[in-house]
């Protein structure tokens, strides 16, 4: 189904009987139809209903930037979209990156090279914000980064490295 | 070959980490799971009077409320510092009892995360209530001295000639008081539990530093066999001392589980991550030094006041690492311990030495500006090679070299004395300062389990956390080199209580434990494929198997600290502490670092930024230079937290905290970050232990930020005593 049918099919983000709606979305190329709590996170909906753990919850109010996945290609904390909102719209999150044969994004690889991590818990967030980073234009120097990956918090305290692998990967990215 | 640096090699999870693989414990989304969350109590202190479950069981898709009114008997399962396994002796929804605010009163199992929330607001909860203190200061608490106490058989007080009367007597003296903020560790991963039964087998997924812990203390509460309870904990998305024991929701979790029959799942929200795990405790430190006018230290008095709970005694010992800091000819720790109604505290990265060199490497830097000496030439001078507590020699300390190093890779020689004598361009002010942080050199027993097979696969299996300090990767170049096998042919299999005991891992003693375990193990493995290849086959581990027609080799070693008794492989499996050293008999070890920071403090606005940290650290033998290299970068910037940063703001009025939050308790952010320069002095000690590594993720905060502390001193002539240090101290 493409993303026009999905947009026509009408009961994507309307409420069932009163306690569920049904969203239609796609993710990482995927489409899916998922029935939820009208309440539901997109958060919740990706790693609850269709397994996708990978974007994080570590603090569910829009503070910590572990949640980060693209929404229409802009970057959003899931943890603080509802699900409906993102109905008939493109998820991308960290599983969807890398390329269909296993191939790392630039961002991925950059970030394994600069030990741009630790325990690995704030890094799928800090990757997705990192790739939208490059992509808004705010990878142009290092004070800029800095500034634009401060919604993305490190407890582990890894931001040298992250810098780093931002600085690396936006030179690849902007040759690719 | 194993006198030779370790090579510079990739953190070995890396790859699953930038793919967002299913590694923590929240992560189990499989059917069926059905979602908890839990009621709070809004009062500080009292009991539950009435408590009303009603509405809460109308929402739809509620399986189960569980009170202290239907749960049934649990046994106590005591506090880890007291012969349990508990981050306090308190089970909260045991009883109407209620110890502090936000303790939880129900737990709703549901679906849906939703509904569960839902119902848990919807519980309502009547209370008795009585008056409660929660600062050091306020009326009704308890002040004990801790030398007063059992607590001293463990933690000998300190106590090196007469240092009132050195004091009384010196030339030149500072006496000064410092106080440290309560803060939270808040990993970013919260605390969560996944509990499932199969029959009368219990399996639980969290992210802990003690698995072992876990098991044995869900075992005594339920009254089952520990045979019968796995815990795996492959990876804790950070730690730093809050993970470090059996939580308040994991044996809940479990009754909810057997309850209902269905896997459930408990994420702790950040909320109550503040109000239901352990913290740093508030301390105030009165530091009293004196001198000869050349600048030789002839006394140290350290006297702390640390606050604990009502129901437990959390012991201080920052006094251990303050007195050996320098030479002390004379030193006198007193701590004493004040009771107030909160949880119990506990450790915080670092978590009597963050607060102890904070304080005493402070009034060295007030002691270097009453002598009118050079802050790196003070140290230097009273540096020593013998502990001054024990009078037994140090198996290694390369302070001197940390700080020469350090003062060189900084350009400290540029640096002029006086306060407020540096000036960038745009007219802030410039001040750098220096400080030392050490930290004690831990050992504990390890059990190993090395299995090569004919397809050239290593598994070593071991008792380890894997908390992102990079314990794993530290075993696969360990074993990756003794059995000259590639390091991506090494699996590390820890954080399983099913593998092997998992003893608590924190204090730095990872990798000083597990390495040497690990290593035996490659030795025992080394000498059985010798006796394999007895007819002259040589070559890899699965070439040596192949010839002989086995398909795979398994060796088992254990490993315990020096002078540990047998009986302690008793305690490591009934997943009790069974910490060796800093004193081991003949020696004593620490791990040292020096940090060397330059602050700019803003003209106008008196904002402090930290553009540049050089840490030079003595931490033995550095067995994964990547990852260590990372560590001790994240210990300056919990050390930048520290200092100008972080403190949960407590509620005298209602109790509590009330910045309980990752927006209101400000961690530091990538924009608070500058260039943190790292350097080892990669000195193996191998007096400690064969592979000659000490301890560093702790050492590696230890005195940044008296250092900061310092360095805002020479920017602005204003000494700040109190943590953190903000805009308006500088106004
Ligand atoms: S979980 Fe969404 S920002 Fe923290
Ligand atoms: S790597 Fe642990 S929080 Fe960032």
């Amino acid at each position: 189904m493409t993303l026009d049918q999905i947009a026509e099919a009408p009961t994507s983000g309307v409420r069932n009987d009163g306690s569920e709606v049904t969203v239609r979305l796609r993710v990482n190329g995927r489409d899916h139809r998922v029935t939820v709590d009208p309440r539901t996170s997109l958060l919740d909906l990706l790693r609850e209903h269709l397994a996708l753990t990978g974007a994080k919850k570590g603090c569910d109010h829009g503070q910590c930037g572990a949640c980060t996945v693209h929404l229409d290609g802009r970057r959003v904390v899931s943890c603080l979209t509802p699900a409906v909102q993102a109905s008939e719209r493109q998820v991308t999150t960290i599983e969807g990156l890398a390329s269909s044969d296993g191939r790392l994004h630039p961002m991925q690889q950059a970030f394994i090279d600069h030990d741009a991590l630790q325990c690995g818990y704030c890094t799928p967030g800090q990757i997705m914000s990192a790739v939208a980073c490059v992509q808004e234009g705010h990878a142009d120097s290092i004070e800029r980064i800095r500034e634009y990956m401060s919604g993305n918090l490190c407890r582990c305290g890894a931001y040298v490295g992250i810098v780093a692998a931002i600085q690396d990967a936006a030179a690849k990215m902007r040759r690719a | 070959m194993s006198e030779m640096p370790f090579p510079d090699t990739p953190r070995v999870d890396a790859y699953d980490k930038v793919c967002g693989k299913p590694i923590f414990a929240a992560d189990d989304a499989r059917s069926g799971l059905l979602h908890a969350a839990f009621a709070v109590s809004t009062v500080a202190k009292g009991h539950i009077t009435s408590l009303d479950t009603t509405a809460a069981l109308t929402v739809r898709g509620v399986r189960l409320v569980l009170t202290h009114e239907n749960i049934g008997e649990v046994k106590p399962r005591g506090f880890i510092m007291g012969g349990g396994y508990g981050f306090q002796s308190f089970q909260p929804m045991l009883s109407p009892a209620i110890a502090y605010r936000g303790q939880p009163i129900a737990l709703v199992a549901a679906d849906t995360l939703e509904a569960a929330m839902e119902a848990a607001s919807r519980i309502e909860a009547t209370y008795e209530q009585q008056p409660f203190s929660v600062t050091l200061d306020a009326e009704g608490t308890e002040t004990i001295n801790q030398a007063d106490t059992p607590l001293k058989n463990f933690i000998p007080e300190i106590v090196v000639g007469d240092a009132e009367q050195a004091f009384a007597t010196a030339s030149v003296k500072i006496d000064e008081v410092y106080n440290c903020p309560v803060q939270h560790q808040n990993p970013i991963e919260l605390i969560a539990t996944v509990a499932a039964w199969d029959g009368d087998r219990l399996r639980i997924h969290e992210g802990t530093q003690n698995a072992e812990a876990i098991r044995h203390g869900v075992a005594t509460a339920l009254g089952l066999a520990p045979e019968k309870i796995e815990v795996i904990s492959s990876f804790a998305g950070g730690g730093f001392g809050q993970k470090n024991s059996l939580q308040t929701q994991t044996v809940l979790v479990a009754i909810a589980a057997r309850r209902t029959g269905q896997p459930v799942k408990l994420v702790v929200p950040r909320t109550g991550v503040f109000h239901d795990a352990s913290f740093r405790p508030a301390t105030r430190h009165r530091v009293r030094l004196g001198a000869d006018k050349a600048g030789k230290i002839v006394a140290g008095v350290h006297e702390i006041d640390a606050q604990t709970s009502r129901h437990d005694l959390f012991p201080g010992e920052y006094a251990a690492t303050s007195s050996r800091l320098y030479g002390f000819a004379s030193f006198r720790g007193v701590e004493r311990l004040v009771r107030t109604d909160v949880q119990t505290p506990g450790y915080m990265r670092a978590p009597f030495e963050h607060p102890a060199c904070y304080a005493m490497e402070s009034a060295i830097d007030e002691l270097a500006y009453a002598l009118g000496q050079d802050p790196v030439e003070l140290r230097l001078a009273n540096d020593t090679s013998v502990d001054s507590p024990t009078g037994l020699p140090l198996s290694s300390r390369h302070v001197a070299a940390c700080l020469r190093r350090g003062a060189e890779r900084f350009g400290w020689a540029q640096r002029s004395m006086a306060p407020q004598s540096m000036h960038g361009e745009d007219g802030s002010q410039i001040g750098w300062g220096v400080a030392l942080g050490a930290y004690p050199g831990i050992m504990v027993p390890a059990i190993a389990h090395l299995k090569v097979a004919d397809d050239g696969n290593v598994t070593i299996s071991v008792g380890g956390h894997e908390m992102g300090q990079g314990i794993r990767t530290a075993l696969a170049n360990a074993v990756s080199r003794k059995l000259d096998v590639p390091l991506e042919k090494v699996s590390v299999v820890i954080g399983d209580t099913r593998v092997a005991p998992q003893h608590l891992t924190a204090g730095s003693w990872g990798t000083a434990s597990a390495i040497p375990a690990a290593e035996d193990a490659c030795d025992a493995m080394l000498k059985a494929l010798a006796d394999l290849s007895r007819t002259g086959v040589r070559g890899s581990p699965a070439e040596i198997l192949k010839a002989a027609g086995r398909q795979s080799l398994e060796v088992e070693v254990q490993r315990k600290a020096p002078g540990q008794p047998d009986a302690i492989f008793e305690r490591l499996r009934a997943g009790l502490p069974s910490i060796g050293g800093p004193v081991y008999g003949s020696y004593v070890t620490f791990s040292y670092i020096a940090h060397f920071v330059e602050v700019r403090v803003e003209p106008g606005t008196r904002r402090i930024r930290v553009p540049r940290v050089v840490s030079v650290a003595d931490c033995g033998r550095v067995i994964s230079p990547r990852t260590a290299a990372s560590q001790v970068r994240g210990g300056v910037v919990w050390g930048i937290g520290a200092a100008l940063r972080e403190a949960s703001e407590v509620d005298a009025r209602y109790g509590g905290f009330l910045n309980a939050d990752l927006a209101e308790y400000v961690l530091p952010v990538n924009a608070d970050i500058g260039s943190i320069d790292v350097e080892f002095i990669d000195e193996p000690d191998k007096t400690f232990n064969s592979a000659g590594a000490k301890g560093l993720g702790e050492v590696a905060m230890t005195g940044a930020a008296a250092a900061i502390a310092n360095a805002v001193f020479h920017a602005t002539g204003r000494r700040v005593r109190n943590l953190p240090i903000r805009i308006e101290h500088l106004l």
